[in-house]
C-alpha cells in the first residue's frame, strides 16, 4: 500500500467534486479583484453563513491542510514550521498551515492558485487550542488584516442552556457589527434568511444521503468523504445544495439497484477520528478483505439542522455545538452518536484512529471502545496514526493490525451465521 | 538552615492524602481541580476543600487504558493516581476548559473515577460586559451544584474565602519579590515546596503556615548569590529535582512564569461590594496561561519579570506534549532573543529525569550568557 494513494472512488458525482473544489479556490483567488473582502476563519461555526450573506469571501485555513496533503505538499510546509521552532508533537494542521503561510503561499505554481491573503481574520477564543494558536500565528503573519477575537466558551452539547445561547447570539451580533465596520457592508436579514435556509437544506440533504448508508451493500463508503467539502466551504450556498442533490440522486439509484462499493461486502466498519489525508488509500485496504467503511464520526460534525425561523439564534447554536460534538468536550454525546451509528448502519467492527495530531478527538476514544464492546458487543481495533503527518504512520503496523482484526470479524460473522438456522 | 523553616510544608505535601482522608472521614468534603483557573474561592466558600491534582514523577500503566500516551505527563500521572485510588478522598472535580487535555481528562475522570460532581466550567476568553454577565451565571450554576453536594454558600462566606486567598497570594508574591531582589533565604526547590503545599492544604491552615514562615525568614541569612540568573517558564514543575539540576549546572532561578509557581498567585481583584464581581476580576486579571491567551499578551509580562529579577536568560521547561506552551514557544523565544535574552527549551516526561543532554544544553546557555 503505497503512501499518498487515493481511495477508490465509485460515485460519478465524486468526480465532479474536483470541479467544485477548483471553483471554490478560483473564487477565493478572484475575490479581491471582484471587490469581495477575504476573511480567514475557523471551520464549524455560523460565521460562514454570515460571510456568504454579506457577500464576503470565507477562507478556511484549517481545511487547506487536507488539500496540501492530497497534493503531497505537507512535508515541505512541516519543514518550514519545524524550522521556525514548532514542535513535531503539535497538531499537523497547525504545523502545516503555519509552514504554508510562512513558506510557499505566494508561489504562483502552488496548486489551486494558493490562498489569497486575508483582509479579515476571525480569531477564535473557543474550539481547540491548536485552532486558537493557528489564528494567533496568522494574526502575526498578516498584521494588516483586521482581527475579531470571537469568544465561545466550550460547553458540552448536553449542558447547553439559555445563557450559553444568549452569549453566542451576542457573539454573532458582535461579528456582524465588526464586519459592517470594517467592510462598510450591511447584513440584509432577508438575505441571511435565504442563506440559512440553504444551509439547512444542505444539512437535510446530507442527513438524507447518510441514511442510505443503512443499505446492505453500502452504496458509498468513507472513501468518498471528499464530498464533505461542500459542507465545509459552501454552507449556505446554492452550490452546496445543487451538488448534494446530485449526490443524493446517484446514491438513491445505487441503493435501489443494490449496487455496493464492492461486490462481496461482508464486513461493515465504522471509522472514528479524522482520516489520513495523505493516504486515503487505507480505505481500499479494507475492501481487499471484503470490508467497507460505511460510517465515520468525522462527517457527522458538519451537519446540524438549523431553525430557519430564527437565523441568528440558529447560527449561534451551530457555533456552540459543532466543536463539542466531535471532541472531548462532549464525550458522552459523541459516544451516544457512535453507538447509534453502529446500530443504524449495522456495523460489525470499529476502527479507532488514535490520532497523534488531534488530541481533542482522540481523548475519550477508549470510553467509546469500552461501551461498544460492553453494550453492543462490537469489537474495535486501535490504529496509531496521524491525520497529517505520515511520519507517524507505519503501513506495516497498520496492515498487521487490520489483518488480525478483519480475521476476527470474519470468524465472528461465520460463527454467527452457523448459529442462525 | 532553611530545611527547618520549610519542613512543615514538606510534611504537609507528603501527608496530604492522609490529612485530607481524615478530614473527609470527619465530614468535610474535598473537591479536585487541575488548573488555577478553577475558582477555588467558590469551592471553599461552599465549605469544601479545593485540592489541586498533582501528577508527580512515576510510571504510567493503567491510564493508558483510557488515554493516549501523547498527552502531558501531568494529566497521565494524575489519572494513573486516581485509578490507583489515591484520590478517593475527593468528591469530584471542577475544571474549566483551559486546555483540550484538561477538559477531556475531566470527562474521562467523570466516566471512570468515583465521585459526585464532575463539572466543566465553560470560561469566557474576552473581558467584556457580556462575558462578565455570562460568567456570573456560570458561577451561580456551580454554586448550585456545590450546594446539592451539601455545600453551604453565602455571599459572606465568599467574601471570607476571597480574603483568605488574597492573603495567601500576597505572601507568595512577597516571596517572589524577595527572590527578584536576591533576598529570599530559600532555594528554588524550597520555594517550590512551599507553594505546592498550598495546593493540597486547607487554606486557613496554609495561611497560618505562611505567616509563620514570613516571620521566620526575617532572621535567616541570605546566601551569596551564585550562578547565572534565569527565569523559568512553563506549566507545572512536578519535581523539585529539575530545579536543583538546573542550579547544579550553573544557573540560578530568579523568577518564574509557571502555573505551579508565580502565576498561581498573580491575579488581583478590585474591592467591590459584590463578591461574585471580585471573583470574575480574578478570572480576567490573571497572569494568563498560554492556553487562554496570545503569546503577545504574555511577552510583556515575561519581559517585566526579566527586568524586575535581573534574569539574563530563560529556560523553558515544558511538560512533554503540552500544546499551549509548545505553540507559543517559537514566538516567545524569538522575541526574547531580539531583546538579547537567550533561551533553551527542555521537555520532560513523567519520570521528571533530566538527562545528560539537557545538562549540556543548560550549560551551553549559561556559557552564552556569561560570554
Ligand atoms: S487538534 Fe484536532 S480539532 Fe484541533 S485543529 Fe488539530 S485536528 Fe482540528
Ligand atoms: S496546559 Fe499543558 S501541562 Fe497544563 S494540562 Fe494542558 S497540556 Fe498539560
Amino acid at each position: 500500500m503505497e503512501k499518498t494513494r487515493k481511495s477508490n472512488k465509485r460515485l460519478q458525482t465524486a468526480k465532479e467534486l474536483s470541479r467544485v473544489v477548483a471553483d471554490y479556490y478560483k473564487e477565493c483567488g478572484a475575490a479581491k479583484a471582484d471587490g469581495r473582502p477575504v476573511g480567514w476563519m475557523p471551520p464549524m461555526n455560523g460565521a460562514i453563513e454570515i460571510f456568504y450573506a454579506m457577500d464576503l469571501q470565507p477562507v478556511f485555513p484549517e481545511n487547506w491542510s487536507p488539500v496540501c496533503a492530497a497534493f503531497g505538499l505537507t512535508p515541505d510546509n512541516f519543514d518550514v514550521s519545524e524550522g521556525m521552532g514548532y514542535s513535531r508533537d503539535l497538531c499537523g494542521y497547525l504545523r502545516n498551515i503555519i509552514g504554508y503561510v510562512n513558506g510557499p503561499i505566494n508561489d504562483p505554481s502552488f496548486p489551486l492558485g494558493s490562498l489569497p491573503a486575508p483582509d479579515i481574520i476571525l480569531s477564535p477564543g473557543g474550539g481547540c487550542i491548536p485552532v486558537m494558536k493557528i489564528f494567533h500565528a496568522l494574526e502575526r503573519r498578516f498584521p494588516e488584516a483586521k482581527v475579531l477575537t470571537s469568544d465561545l466558551p466550550q460547553v458540552a452539547v448536553e449542558d447547553i442552556q439559555e445563557h450559553h445561547i444568549k452569549y453566542a447570539v451576542e457573539q454573532i451580533n458582535r461579528l456582524v457589527a465588526f464586519l459592517t465596520e470594517v467592510t462598510g457592508r450591511k447584513l440584509d436579514m432577508n438575505r441571511l434568511s435565504e442563506v440559512v435556509q440553504l444551509s439547512d437544506r444542505a444539512c437535510a440533504l446530507w442527513d438524507e444521503i447518510m441514511t442510505y448508508r443503512r443499505f446492505i451493500p453500502a452504496p458509498f463508503s468513507a472513501a468518498e468523504m471528499g464530498i464533505m467539502f461542500v459542507m465545509v466551504t459552501r454552507q449556505g450556498t446554492r452550490i452546496a445544495v445543487d451538488f448534494l442533490e446530485k449526490v443524493l440522486a446517484e446514491i438513491k439509484e445505487r441503493a435501489a439497484n443494490g449496487i455496493g462499493v464492492i461486490e462481496n461486502e461482508k464486513i461493515r466498519l465504522f471509522w472514528d477520528n479524522i482520516p489520513l489525508w495523505y493516504n486515503m488509500g487505507v480505505f481500499n485496504y479494507f475492501e481487499k478483505m471484503d470490508g467497507v467503511v460505511v460510517a465515520e464520526t468525522y462527517s457527522a460534525a458538519w451537519s446540524l439542522r438549523l431553525d430557519t425561523s430564527n437565523p441568528i439564534r440558529a447560527l449561534a447554536l451551530k457555533s456552540l455545538m459543532s466543536y463539542p460534538l466531535v471532541s472531548c468536550v462532549s464525550i458522552k454525546k459523541r459516544r451516544e452518536m457512535v453507538l447509534k451509528a453502529c446500530r443504524d448502519y449495522h456495523i460489525d467492527g470499529v476502527v479507532l484512529h488514535r490520532n497523534k495530531s488531534c488530541v481533542p478527538i482522540t481523548l475519550g476514544q477508549m470510553n467509546i471502545k469500552k461501551e461498544l464492546e460492553e453494550t453492543l458487543g462490537i469489537p474495535s481495533v486501535i490504529i496509531d496514526a496521524d491525520h497529517m503527518d505520515d511520519r507517524n504512520f507505519s503501513t506495516a503496523q497498520f496492515q498487521t493490525r487490520i489483518d488480525a482484526f478483519m480475521e476476527t470479524l470474519h470468524a465472528k460473522k461465520q460463527s454467527l451465521a452457523m448459529k442462525i438456522p | 538552615m532553611a530545611v527547618s523553616v520549610t519542613s512543615p510544608f514538606v510534611q504537609a505535601l507528603n501527608t496530604h492524602a492522609e490529612t485530607l482522608t481524615s478530614l473527609v472521614e470527619e465530614g468535610r468534603k474535598a473537591m479536585g481541580y487541575f488548573c488555577h483557573y478553577t475558582p477555588v474561592e467558590l469551592i471553599h466558600a461552599s465549605g469544601l476543600i479545593p485540592v489541586r491534582i498533582s501528577g508527580g514523577p512515576g510510571d504510567v500503566e493503567m491510564a493508558y487504558n483510557l488515554a493516549p500516551d501523547f498527552i502531558c505527563p501531568y494529566m497521565k500521572r494524575g489519572l494513573e493516581k486516581a485509578l490507583a485510588g489515591n484520590y478517593r478522598f475527593l468528591s469530584g472535580l471542577v475544571q474549566g476548559y483551559t486546555c483540550d487535555i484538561a477538559c477531556g481528562m475531566a470527562n474521562i475522570w467523570a466516566d471512570n473515577i468515583d465521585g459526585d460532581l464532575f463539572h466543566i466550567l465553560p470560561l469566557p476568553y474576552e473581558d467584556t460586559e457580556e462575558s462578565r454577565r455570562y460568567l456570573q451565571i456560570e458561577y451561580r450554576n456551580l454554586i448550585d451544584k456545590l450546594s446539592d453536594l451539601g455545600g453551604n454558600f453565602s455571599d459572606s462566606s465568599l467574601e471570607a474565602s476571597l480574603d483568605i486567598y488574597a492573603r495567601i497570594r500576597t505572601h507568595i508574591l512577597e516571596f517572589y519579590q524577595k527572590q527578584f531582589e536576591g533576598k529570599l533565604p530559600l532555594s528554588s526547590s524550597e520555594l517550590w515546596q512551599v507553594i505546592q503545599a498550598g495546593f493540597v492544604s486547607v487554606p486557613e491552615t496554609y495561611l497560618d503556615m505562611l505567616e509563620e514562615l514570613q516571620a521566620e525568614l526575617i532572621s535567616l541569612p541570605v546566601p551569596d548569590p551564585t550562578g547565572v540568573p534565569v527565569l523559568i517558564s512553563g506549566s507545572l514543575i512536578e519535581s523539585p529535582n529539575i530545579l536543583d539540576f538546573l542550579e547544579s549546572r550553573g544557573g540560578r532561578i530568579v523568577a518564574d512564569d509557571l502555573c505551579s509557581g508565580m502565576r498561581s498567585a498573580s491575579t488581583t481583584s478590585r474591592s467591590s461590594s459584590d463578591p461574585i464581581e471580585r471573583l470574575a476580576d480574578l478570572h480576567f486579571n490573571r497572569f494568563p496561561c498560554p492556553s487562554r491567551s496570545r503569546a503577545e499578551d504574555r511577552l510583556p509580562l515575561i519581559q517585566q519579570l526579566i527586568e524586575k529579577s535581573g534574569a539574563r536568560g530563560v529556560v523553558f521547561i515544558f511538560q512533554k506534549f503540552c500544546t499551549p506552551h509548545l505553540s507559543d514557544y517559537p514566538f516567545l523565544s524569538d522575541q526574547l532573543k531580539a531583546d538579547g535574552i537567550p533561551s533553551v527549551m527542555i521537555e520532560l516526561d513523567e519520570s521528571w529525569q533530566a538527562d545528560a543532554q539537557m545538562g549540556t544544553r543548560l550549560e551551553g546557555l549559561f556559557e552564552i550568557i556569561e560570554g
